[in-house]
């Protein structure tokens, strides 16, 4: 899936990857690919410019710890990212339902 | 250092030829790129790929480098601008401190009064004077904008960062107007009647806006062009 397909969204999964526990970038990506059945395969450098943009907002928080001898920043979810993260899954639902609803072929009814 | 490696600091540097903003943020970012590029190419490389195939792919995975580059420049420029922002923001009492103790020591009219009133003040220090106090509130009020622009609001508007990188440069320019306009007044006390002055205070205060003048330069350059950048 391409990138501009996912403009508008990439917030809102970026925050859902780290609802399970504290990730960092490279994880990130990966189980967002996983997750998406390899659906969503984004340049993976992207991806940290809008965690570094999430972090600005509060709505991640990034700490540098120690990893195999390197220095690794690992991103968690603050309590503002938690109900931004329930925010957008109840605007997506919503979404989603009604371009469901516009989308479904009609079953039109035969009428002798 | 292995071929694999070669490949990616390469590419690391070259998207850090194409990154602007501070030593320490770029640092930052570079860091955390390289961890994520060493990360990718270990997975490839245990699903059996050699190491400089493994990191080719790896960085195939991540992108152009003047890609990941351009997708870094506006958060760059705009932890840049809040930088800058602050440093403003702390440098009004450090500098004011000074300046205030430089008025006080000084002989400059009768006491109390505000500085638009003393005694024997041309109408070119005057007006000196009133450019340096609407310039260090303007100074103030825009880089207060920064600072909220480039916060939390973010998450309900989202703020283009060329309106931070403007703001910022308006903080930067406005504080070395003030600071000029402060310097300038001194400089015509000197001439007109140096011994008004009391030498230890105005000293300071006046490196104080010295250094504020060039560093405020200096900012508001790399502002507008961090902005510039993102058109």
């Amino acid at each position: 899936m391409r990138a501009e397909t996912l403009k508008g969204h990439l917030d809102g999964l970026l925050l859902a990857s780290l609802e399970r526990g504290p990730r960092h970038g490279y994880a990130i990506m990966e189980a967002l690919r996983a997750d998406s059945g390899g659906q969503f395969d984004l340049p993976t450098g992207t991806i940290y410019p809008a965690l570094r943009r999430l972090e600005r907002a509060d709505l991640v928080r990034g700490t540098w710890s120690m990893a195999g001898g390197r220095r690794r920043r690992v991103y968690r979810l603050t309590p503002a990212g938690r109900r931004m993260l329930a925010a957008e899954r109840g605007s997506w639902r919503q979404f989603s339902a009604a371009v469901t609803a516009v989308l479904t072929p009609l079953s039109w009814e035969v009428t002798s | 250092m292995t071929a694999g490696q070669q490949l990616i600091d390469a590419y690391i540097r070259e998207v850090a030829a194409a990154l602007p903003g501070s030593r320490r943020a770029r640092h930052d970012v570079l860091t955390e790129l390289k961890d994520g590029l060493l990360d990718a190419a270990s997975n490839y490389q245990c699903n059996g790929r050699p190491a400089s195939a493994a990191a080719q792919a790896a960085i195939g995975e991540f992108g152009d480098a003047r890609q990941v580059a351009a997708a870094y420049r506006p958060e760059l420029a705009v932890i840049h601008a809040r930088r800058i922002a602050f440093s403003f923001l702390a440098s009004v009492p450090l500098v004011g401190f000074w300046w205030v103790l430089a008025a006080a020591s000084s002989d400059l009219g009768e006491r109390p009064a505000p500085p638009w009133q003393w005694q024997g003040l041309t109408p070119g220090s005057q007006l000196a004077v009133h450019l340096a106090a609407c310039a260090s509130l303007i100074a103030v009020v825009t880089a207060l904008v920064t600072v909220f622009a480039t916060g939390r609001i973010i998450r309900w508007l989202p703020i283009s960062p060329r309106v931070t990188t403007t703001t910022a440069a308006m903080a930067s320019l406005a504080a070395g107007a003030a600071d000029l306009g402060i310097v300038t007044l001194v400089i015509s006390q000197i001439l007109s009647a140096p011994s008004a002055l009391d030498p230890g205070p105005v000293t300071f205060a006046a490196m104080a806006s010295l250094a504020r003048i060039t560093f405020s330069r200096r900012a508001a350059q790399r502002c507008l062009t961090a902005g510039a950048a993102l058109a």
